[in-house]
């Protein structure tokens, strides 16, 4: 009985957010899942067409590249932001002068809105008044071309204004669990004479494992429906080759009229998410403190 | 005395409420037609001035109210659905059109235009371009067409001719590239579709006007070897060969800013672009010794022959099927139609870069402040496309799917995933899907 | 208290660290320099000197961007959108993270999972349905319309934060609290709050940020002139003034600038908050 009530209370504790949420995000998105079996076109009659839409998805060439996208980015960054933004706020915990100053700078393009680093960047990679066409005075000409416009390049390139964007703010989040990390640790790993490395291997890493979780979580449940960038900087291109799922989606639904078909790539987004999520619910269950 | 004071209280009463109840009504019943428009920094205070606000004083009975906005298309799709939306539609071409008056969201306009005799005042092709199940649903609010610039005084210097062949073309390229310039200015980035207008200009220069017409009507296969040696063509000439700004990765690269100043530094030597282009050229050469003029885009088989002018309708008007007061709409679109000087005066404030309405213009509609570059564009086009020799453009002519498709996938070709041959069988079969769907544009016969 | 950290300080020890966070550094800071340095430049010599000094500084460029722009009114917009957003995200994010950091109820597992979801889904899917629902609650071109959709939108990101905050306050003080008698919701106001009053300052500043900075959604659902946010006046800069990289640097700064400075005073605060709720632990 004393449970009972006890849920009763939790319950109404998550009411509110669950409220928005619900009102927000979960009906519309249900109703436009409810989509993925018609050929609406966005304006008028909705005919309802059974499976047609996943047929021609699985045969779409472009679709298929960007599942290869997406996991890409998902990959990309998992690597390389985290490795950085460990090491940075490492090395930030480990000074005594302008800890402030440098956590201040490395915040600073997080605070930017997408459209203004893109802007940013746009410009330096941009091939007439960009660094390329200085450096290539030099002798130096990998950039002589923008790199958001070569096929082979142009995700990669869109994946790093990206994470300059973002690794400062993963900084921040692991600097807040290095944080709470209780220093006689490191005083009595000191006494020992452990190695800046050991520290942060032995100490550092396994006392914000929670934090470390958390943002492995959040990057790959945020990666899923980039958008922002790629839109902004390559919409897609040059041929597909930055396409990724919601960027195609979103040119099915507004270029091309095909809001069902939109509607189902949404639908195989919702399951791919439903795996990842339910991958995390088992580490959880497995006794993974997320 | 008092009664008499009282009766002409009550009087006064009287005629106070009667001019209450039949006056203040009629004040109101002015009729208000909201017009949204895509926005436009230079060019939205024109449109306030020189049409918002004359339309209204011109009348007392209806008010027009313009609202400009960004992303207009957008915003206007998710309104309409909601059943919302300004009275006055304004859509970038007929395919949107074509979506709206499929769905039912659209007005009819036939009956207005039989009222005004709109067919009268219009280019023939601009009018059956807004025919849809034989009826009139969208007025031309621009029209435009694609043009060759070159920069003349460098063309004088080095005494090169605009080609009226393939291989006068090519050669004229080899010459322009080995005194270190790119052929062509012109790029892409901020806007993808660009790639549409030279796939447009090559299908109806190489393949010829006559074959894209049919290919349009279902008589021909988009895969047809014409269509796939026109688009291959380009391929060469924009992969292999970087005619626009020196490589396709620079042609990616290039915005509206950059390729303008890269014609008028004499970084290129022309510039394919379409007749909006105007007023920028105009600024551009401004303050420079250089001087550009304009050509037809030429006729690229290799026997020659007359260039044609492709037809291209800009932004189009519409009744919204849920206006409140179409006929005080439709009255709108006839007094622009109405006043041809109006119309020139503004669309001149652009350089004719927008709010070229296709009226029949006669050479003495034109003032002498009208641009003679413009001036002989807007007679040249008018008769060329009279005596026949016109073709057509993408965002005009191609329902939404291929439309997408040719400016989309065109990337894919010249990335070297697909050959000519499988990127038209692959918008072939789009077509075919459009034509099964009934999604087919209007093409006035040829 | 700030520099009580994994070390005792040996100055020899740092130089390594001061020279690699200063590379580091300027990764992060020359581009946004370079943006600073556009703002003041004047048009024509962006094509001459695209990435030096301006030889002549053009303060103007924030004049004109600012009467474009209508920026007093855009300033006002966007603050009202951040705090509405803030009052009504940060609320049941924290009712919501507390209830599922210390009461644990039964199903709260599929909470978290239906959160993650909701994050998960791109936005382009449901924009349509949501703007059609918004029409019928006549919630459109409203600002507490774009308030809850932010609050909505920023809900799973808050409440993951605050959860993961309170998870390791210590089990004691809520105890002592239920003994003292007091309920549910006092336990929340009077101990919990309080002491992740740090993760609220974080979790405030980065939801603050995404709707200050949110731009697909502002542009869809204020149509109203007068009562658009800021990110949506840069957008429509860039496109209309698109050849004037002196006047859209110019108002790309004015964006930053509030938050950043902003985020310079809450700074100390911030870092002061977290080690004290460290040490206090």
């Amino acid at each position: 009985m004393f449970n009972f009530s006890k849920n009763i209370t939790a319950w109404i504790f998550l009411s509110p957010s669950l409220l928005i949420h619900f009102i927000v995000v979960a009906i519309p998105s249900v109703l436009s899942l409810g989509l993925c079996l018609t050929d609406w076109n966005g304006f008028g009659k909705i005919n309802y067409i059974g499976f047609e839409n996943f047929y021609e998805l699985f045969d779409d060439r472009v679709f298929k590249k960007a599942v290869l996208h997406n996991v890409i980015w998902t990959v990309i960054f998992l690597t390389i932001p985290i490795i950085l933004s460990l090491t940075t706020a490492y090395l930030l915990t480990g000074i005594r002068r302008g800890q402030l100053i440098y956590r201040l700078i490395f915040f600073f393009p997080y605070m930017l809105a997408s459209i203004i680093s893109c802007q940013i960047w746009k410009y330096i990679f941009h091939p007439i008044h960009g660094v390329g066409n200085w450096l290539s005075q030099y002798g130096i000409d990998f950039l002589e071309k923008s790199p958001f416009a070569l096929k082979e390049t142009s995700l990669y390139a869109v994946a790093f204004v990206d994470g300059w964007h973002f690794w400062g703010f993963l900084v921040v989040v692991y600097i807040t669990g290095m944080y709470q990390v209780d220093h006689t640790y490191y005083e009595s790993a000191e006494l020992e004479g452990a190695t800046k490395f050991q520290k942060f291997w032995y100490i550092t890493l396994p006392m914000i494992r929670p934090i470390f979780v958390f943002s492995l979580m959040i990057i790959i449940i945020w990666s899923i429906p980039t958008f922002d960038y790629i839109y902004i900087l390559t919409q897609g291109g040059p041929a597909y080759s930055s396409e990724v799922l919601a960027t195609h989606l979103y040119s099915q639904a507004f270029d091309r009229f095909n809001v069902g078909y939109s509607s189902a790539i949404g639908t195989l987004m919702f399951i791919y998410v439903l795996i990842i999520v339910s991958i995390f619910g088992i580490l959880q269950k497995m006794g993974w403190n997320i | 005395m008092r009664l008499k004071t009282k009766i002409r209280f009550q009087d006064k009463f009287c005629s106070l409420l009667f001019l209450t109840i039949f006056f203040i009504p009629w004040v109101q019943a002015q009729t208000k037609v909201t017009w949204w428009a895509e926005s436009n920094a230079d060019r939205d205070p024109v449109f306030q001035k020189k049409l918002v606000d004359v339309f209204n004083s011109s009348q007392n009975e209806i008010e027009l109210v313009m609202e400009f906005k960004e992303n207009l298309n957008d915003i206007l799709r998710t309104a309409m659905v909601a059943g919302e939306g300004p009275d006055i539609v304004e859509t970038p071409g007929p395919s949107y059109v074509k979506e709206y008056q499929d769905a039912g969201l659209l007005q009819s306009m036939q009956t207005y235009s039989d009222k005004y005799g709109w067919k009268d005042l219009l280019l023939p092709w601009s009018y059956n371009a807004g025919v849809f199940d034989g009826e009139f649903y969208s007025a031309p609010k621009t029209y435009e067409t694609m043009i060759l610039l070159y920069n003349k005084t460098l063309f004088q210097e080095k005494g090169w001719k605009i080609p009226t062949n393939l291989n006068e073309y090519e050669d004229l390229a080899k010459n322009v590239k080995s005194s270190g310039m790119n052929v062509f200015s012109y790029g892409s980035t901020g806007w993808q579709p660009t790639h549409e207008h030279l796939a447009g200009m090559y299908l109806n220069s190489v393949a010829g006007p006559d074959n894209v017409y049919q290919g349009l009507i279902g008589e021909k296969r988009w895969d047809s070897p014409e269509f796939v040696e026109a688009i291959e063509l380009l391929r060469k000439h924009m992969v292999d060969e970087g005619y626009w700004s020196g490589s396709l990765e620079n042609y990616y690269s290039l915005g509206w800013d950059d390729f303008h100043a890269q014609f008028a530094n004499r970084n290129a030597a022309m510039m394919t672009i379409g007749t909006w282009t105007f007023q920028a050229t105009e600024n551009g050469f401004k303050d420079i010794s250089d001087d550009w003029d304009w050509a037809p885009f030429p006729n690229l088989t290799s026997n020659g022959g007359e260039p044609s002018f492709l037809l291209a309708l800009g932004t189009t008007l519409s009744i919204n099927g849920q206006s409140k007061s179409p006929d005080s709409a439709a009255k709108v679109i006839d007094f622009i139609f109405k006043n041809k000087a109006l119309v020139l005066d503004m669309a001149n404030d652009f350089n004719f870069g927008e709010f070229v309405i296709p009226l029949k213009y006669t050479s003495a509609d034109f003032g002498d402040n009208v641009n003679p570059k413009v001036r002989r564009y807007l007679i040249e086009f008018a008769e060329a496309t009279g005596k026949g020799n016109y073709g057509y453009t993408t965002w005009t002519f191609w329902p939404s799917e291929p439309g997408v498709h040719i400016w989309k996938d065109m990337e894919v070709l010249w990335a070297g995933e697909l050959n000519a041959q499988e990127y038209m069988e692959d918008h072939e079969k789009l077509w075919s899907k459009a034509r099964r769907k009934n999604a087919t544009l209007p093409v006035g016969k040829r | 208290m700030e520099y009580l950290m994994n070390f005792s300080f040996r100055s020899r020890d740092q130089i390594p660290n001061y020279i690699v966070l200063t590379i580091f550094t300027a990764f992060s800071i020359l581009p946004i320099i370079l943006l600073f340095l556009n703002s003041i430049k004047p048009q024509e010599e962006f094509g001459v000197n695209p990435l030096g000094f301006p030889s002549t500084i053009r303060w103007e460029n924030y004049l004109d961007a600012w009467i474009l722009g209508e920026y007093y009114n855009i300033f006002l917009n966007t603050l009202k959108l951040v705090i509405g957003t803030l009052i009504l995200c940060l609320f049941s994010a924290g009712l919501a993270g507390f209830s599922l950091a210390r009461l644990k109820p039964k199903g709260s597992n599929l909470f978290l999972i239906y959160l993650l979801v909701g994050v998960s889904i791109p936005a382009q899917m449901y924009i349509l349905p949501l703007f059609l629902m918004w029409k019928q609650m006549n919630l459109m071109n409203t600002h507490i319309g774009l308030i809850i959709i932010y609050a909505g939108l920023n809900m799973p990101f808050a409440t993951f934060l605050i959860r993961s905050y309170m998870v390791d306050l210590p089990e004691d003080l809520f105890d002592s609290a239920k003994m003292d008698g007091a309920n549910t919701f006092q336990t929340f106001l009077l101990i919990a709050v309080p002491l992740s009053w740090p993760v609220f300052l974080t979790t405030a500043l980065v939801v603050g940020l995404a709707v200050w900075n949110e731009f697909l959604f502002a542009l869809t659902f204020i149509q109203d002139q007068s009562s658009k946010p800021i990110s949506t006046i840069l957008f429509a800069f860039q496109s209309r003034f698109e050849n004037d990289w002196g006047l859209v640097s110019a108002s790309a700064v004015m964006m930053v600038a509030p938050i950043a400075i902003l985020f310079m005073f809450f700074q100390k605060r911030f870092i002061a908050g977290l080690t004290s709720g460290a040490t206090k632990g």
